[in-house]
């Protein structure tokens, strides 16, 4: 939809991600109302194919991998409590390999915390979501441009791995209105599901080198499918302990941290010699950036990473924080969860930690703190 | 043409006795006698001992999690929406009742598919404890000191609109009932009598002593389905606001509405924010009001700026407009040397600031755009065309003007 002349509308984050979720090919919503985010139900309701009102949110996500097993792709929208019933089966959908997103809207906690208040403090949460040491791609959007192109990733990327991915944002990305051009978005194609080709006899779970099982759905007239929530072999039977459903169970870790680099997302904008390294994420991305453009006038030589695929963590984001002699991490909890999950709860003369709970971190905290 | 073969494996791994294998045969047997192939069916199995089917069968099978099974198959029977093929869920006692919103969920709905509950009135793989389907006579056996009633599943998915709920004790009875509940239109529920041979009895006649009597409950109810629906965009209806006057300011200014619930804060914001665009300058937007929405505060923040906005918090308001009691005690705090704060004149506080008449003259809902109007004004940031323009085609035109007009005399 990119054309010459501009549109500038009022807009929010919430409808920029819902219709990018559908022109993807997402198929269904399955929402259960949770603050901070309604605005995604309400947007659903008025743009997805096929709604449906969940009773409660483990049904929701059930009722996904259903859809997924049938060869839909589901989408849902929660925040940490609703994510914390859902843990089971998101764990089953990704042993079963059913592509779906689910769109997290971080809240204040714990527990039922402040429901309207945004923060970014679920993400050591979804570092271990999975049990065992397995990661699901989890993209968060910095602003109205990576909105729409994330929630896009994000459907390519569940389908391409067969796996749920979470776009984690928080209330002040997804609630707030802005002034944009929707013009200036990049059209989106919708996701090709024609099952890719496989070397014969079909298995639900076989793979060829890019480790990813061609898929079929259930119900479907030329193969027997069989999906599989417990440890289980190419064939999607159980098979405790065996070496074939071992290695299949740790194929999933492997095809995603694998192959990251094909769904690596980040922004890096640094001045040349600048020795100090701003990393952000999600909602304080925007607090970076203006502290950035502030540091700058006063003549300060300034890089600022802004992370977008948070998890697996792509080997570039490393390899950029190596490269500065000062780091500086700025995210919205109390103890610094980004920079834990890139370098350890160590404290090190060369991290600085900006955190804040319960506000938005200001871009003045930042250039304090880089000053 | 001989109907294809759903039961694969004829050894079952279930202890001798259990009633688990002739309850599985007589799926298979009843799905064999429908006509149905094996790729027409999807056999999704629980957790238990119940859950250790899916290598027997030839159809399409899914493996779920304790007692969740109804509802994913629930969404597999949704998502395929076709009655050629089937979804047929099997789960135990045990899954029943950890379940039990998924089987109401299904039933109330009225899904296309079987749900077949194993009940042997006890969770048989964790060594034999009761579930919330064993009968009080049965837990007196099993010396269980916990003798709450056991749930009626075939009574409660009838009462949640299953189109067909049935209860049967006796093993000749399966096929011919799995027949009709298959055959069934909708969601159908069989509870079936299986017999543990491990933590109950060894013989079916004397564990048909704690079972509940037989039962049969159907509502003549259509399929429940999903709408498939073609949408539009959601870009389609929105109104464009590009560039069509000019603005005096140069700098970032922050604007604090308040006021309560029900006052046009919010919707005064978004044409304050509007306006802003059609200004040519950058804003953005963000409300604050309690979760019960239609009482308390309500308190809007607008940021005006000639660059685009990235950090969207506001520390330092440049103007406060305040028009009730409510919205001052939110924002009084807010307030600091700098900003400029325009009050109502009820509000009563004086402290230098700018007193105007909002509500006496644009009335309870006009109060906060008719402050809005005056500050826009005061300040010179546009012209106040800009905004009468934003309301130019509201449906309530002509109120809103009014309120510009009586905040812009002011």
């Amino acid at each position: 939809m990119t054309t010459q002349t501009s549109k500038k509308v009022l807009i929010d984050a919430s409808r920029i991600m819902t219709e990018a979720l559908v022109q993807s090919g997402a198929d269904v919503f399955v929402g259960y109302p949770i603050t901070p985010s309604n605005l995604f139900y309400s947007y659903s309701k008025e743009r997805f194919p096929e709604f449906l009102a969940g009773p409660d949110e483990i049904s929701v996500l059930q009722w996904m991998a259903g859809y997924a097993a049938a060869g839909k792709i589901p989408v849902t929208a929660t925040s940490f409590p609703g994510l914390a019933l859902m843990t089971e089966t998101l764990n089953m959908a990704f042993m079963m390999e059913l592509p779906m997103v689910l769109v997290l809207v971080q809240r204040l906690g714990p527990s039922t915390g402040s429901a309207t208040t945004g923060a970014q403090g679920d993400l050591k949460f979804l570092e271990g979501v999975i049990s065992g040491g397995f990661s699901l791609p989890i993209f968060s959007p910095s602003n109205f441009n990576d909105a729409w192109t994330l929630s896009n990733e994000a459907v390519k990327t569940a389908v391409k791995f067969r796996t749920p991915v979470i776009l984690l944002t928080s209330k002040e990305m997804v609630m707030t209105q802005k002034s944009f051009d929707i013009n200036s978005l990049e059209s989106i194609k919708k996701v090709d599901r024609k099952p890719k080709a496989f070397e014969p006899p079909y298995q639900p779970y076989k793979v060829g080198e890019d480790k990813v099982p061609t898929f079929y759905p259930l119900g479907n007239d030329k193969y027997q499918v069989r999906f599989n929530s417990s440890t289980h072999a190419e064939d999607g039977l159980i098979h405790k302990g065996s070496p074939e459903s071992m290695r299949n169970t740790i194929r999933l870790r492997e095809k995603l941290i694998e192959r990251v680099d094909e769904f690596s997302f980040y922004e890096l904008d640094a001045d040349e010699g600048a020795k100090d390294l701003i990393v952000s994420w999600g909602i304080t991305a925007d607090a970076a950036r203006d502290a950035v453009a502030n540091l700058r006038a006063s003549g300060k030589k300034i890089a600022v990473l802004i992370a977008k695929t948070i998890l697996p963590v792509p080997q570039v984001i490393y390899d950029i924080i190596d490269s500065y002699d000062m780091v500086t991490f700025v995210e919205e909890n109390l103890t610094g969860q980004y920079k834990q999950l890139l370098v350890g709860k160590r404290i090190s003369s060369k991290y600085k930690m900006v955190n804040k709970f319960g506000s938005m971190i200001r871009p003045s905290e930042i250039e304090a703190a880089v000053n | 043409m001989e109907a294809e073969k759903i039961l694969i494996k004829k050894k079952m791994p279930f202890c001798p006795g259990c009633g688990h294998i002739i309850n599985t045969r007589s799926i298979t047997k009843a799905l064999e006698d429908l006509g149905y192939g094996t790729k027409d069916v999807a056999m999704v199995s629980d957790i238990g001992c119940s859950g250790l089917v899916d290598p027997l069968f030839a159809s399409h099978t899914i493996h779920g999690l304790h007692g969740r099974s109804p509802a994913l198959g629930a969404g597999v029977a949704l998502g395929l929406n076709n009655r050629k093929k089937k979804v047929i869920v099997i789960q135990g006692d045990g899954g029943a009742t950890i379940g039990l919103q998924h089987i109401l969920e299904a039933s109330r709905r009225n899904i296309d598919m079987t749900l077949v509950i194993y009940n042997n009135l006890l969770f048989g793989m964790t060594g034999g404890q009761v579930s919330g389907l064993s009968t009080n006579h049965f837990k007196d056996y099993k010396q269980s000191a916990d003798n709450a009633e056991p749930y009626d599943i075939v009574r409660l998915s009838h009462q949640a609109g299953a189109a067909f709920s049935i209860r049967v004790n006796k093993m000749k009875s399966f096929n011919n009932v799995l027949k009709e509940a298959i055959a069934t239109p909708g969601f159908s529920l069989v509870e079936m009598t299986s017999l543990c041979t491990s933590y109950s009895m060894k013989k079916m006649s004397e564990f048909q002593y704690f079972t509940v009597d037989e039962e049969k409950l159907v509502n003549d109810r259509p399929i429940g389905h999903t709408r498939i629906r073609r949408t539009k965009s959601l870009f389609n209806n929105l109104e464009g606001l590009n560039t069509q006057f000019s603005s005096n300011y140069k700098n970032k200014i922050g604007v604090v509405i308040a006021g309560s619930a029900g006052g046009g804060v919010q919707s005064a914001a978004k044409m304050l924010a509007q306006a802003g665009m059609l200004a040519g300058l950058h804003v953005s937007m963000k409300g604050e009001y309690p979760i019960t929405v239609g009482t308390g505060f309500s308190v809007a923040e607008v940021i005006l700026s000639k660059e685009p906005i990235n950090y969207t918090g506001l520390e330092k308001p440049s103007a406060v407009l305040i028009v009730t009691e409510d919205g001052w005690k939110k924002v009084k705090d807010r307030i600091t040397p700098d900003s400029k704060v325009y009050l109502d004149e009820k509000i009563g506080v004086d402290d230098g600031y700018t007193s105007k008449a909002f509500i006496k003259n644009a009335g309870k809902k006009g109060a906060a755009l008719s402050a809005v109007s005056y500050w826009i004004k005061e300040s010179d940031v546009f012209p106040i065309e800009v905004l009468e323009k934003v309301v130019e085609n509201h449906k309530y035109a002509t109120s809103l003007k009014s309120a510009i007009a009586s905040g812009a005399s002011l």
